[in-house]
C-alpha cells in the first residue's frame, strides 16, 4: 500500500517535470531520432515506456550506456507517455536534450530504481 | 556524456553484404562531407572467419580453411551497431584515410 502510494507520488513528480520539458521544446520523440541523438550524445536523459518492442528498448538502453546517458523506465505504457507529453499519439521513447527549467535530470538518478 | 563512436571501437556491420560481420572503426567522420551528408566511419572487418579444421584434412586444405578474408568499407553510422568493446591496435593515421580506396596498394597496407 505504501509502495503503491510512493509510486503514484513519484509518477506525479515525473509527469510534472516532463510537462516542463515539453514546454521548453528541447526533446525528441520518434524512436529513430531518439537513437540518433543518443548516438551523438546530445540526449541528456532517455525515457522509455514500459510497453513496446523489447529489442528496440534494449538497443536504446545499450546506446545510452555507451554514451553514459541516464535512462528512466517510465511506469506507464506508451499511451500514457504520449498523453503526458501532450500528444495525441503513443510514444515509446523520449529523449530530453536540454532540461531547461526542469530538474528532471538532477532528480532522475534517485528515482530510476522505481518503476 | 562520452562520444562512443571512436577509432578502435568494435562494431557490428548491419549493411547488406557484410551484415553480422564484426569490424573495427579505423576513422570516424562526424561532419558532413561533400559526397556523404551523414556521419560515417571507415571500418575494417572480417568478412570470412577461418573454418573448422580437422586432423584428416590435407595441408593444402588446412591452409585454405585457415585464411581470414577481411574488408574495408565506409559506412553510415545507422548501419553500424556499436559494442562496448574496443581493440588495442596501433594505427598509422597517415595511412588511414578515404583515399585508400583509390589505390589498392595503400588499401593492403591499411
Amino acid at each position: 500500500m505504501v509502495a503503491a502510494k510512493k509510486m503514484k507520488k513519484s509518477r506525479e513528480l515525473i509527469n510534472s517535470r516532463l510537462r516542463l520539458v515539453m514546454k521548453s521544446r528541447k526533446y525528441m520523440l520518434v524512436h529513430k531520432q531518439t537513437q540518433k541523438l543518443t548516438g551523438q550524445c546530445k540526449a541528456k536523459l532517455v525515457i522509455l515506456a514500459n510497453s513496446g518492442p523489447v529489442l528496440r528498448k534494449s538497443e536504446i538502453v545499450y546506446y545510452a550506456i555507451l554514451a553514459k546517458t541516464g535512462v528512466h523506465h517510465y511506469g506507464g505504457n506508451d499511451t500514457e507517455l504520449g498523453t503526458v507529453c501532450g500528444k495525441y499519439y503513443r510514444e515509446c521513447t523520449l529523449a530530453v536534450t536540454d532540461p531547461g527549467d526542469s530538474d528532471i535530470i538532477r532528480s532522475m538518478p534517485e528515482q530510476t530504481g522505481e518503476k | 556524456m562520452g562520444k562512443f563512436m571512436k577509432p578502435r571501437k568494435v562494431v557490428q556491420v548491419l549493411a547488406c553484404c557484410y551484415s553480422v560481420c564484426k569490424a573495427v572503426i579505423m576513422k570516424n567522420i562526424d561532419d558532413d562531407t561533400s559526397d556523404r551528408h551523414y556521419r560515417h566511419a571507415l571500418v575494417a572487418g572480417i568478412d570470412h572467419y577461418p573454418c573448422k579444421v580437422t586432423a584428416a584434412m590435407s595441408k593444402k586444405k588446412t591452409a585454405k580453411k585457415s585464411t581470414i578474408k577481411s574488408f574495408m568499407k565506409i559506412d553510415n553510422y545507422n548501419h553500424l551497431m556499436p559494442t562496448r568493446y574496443s581493440v588495442d591496435i596501433p594505427s598509422d593515421k597517415t595511412v588511414v584515410n578515404k583515399d585508400i580506396f583509390r589505390d589498392s596498394a595503400l588499401k593492403c597496407k591499411t
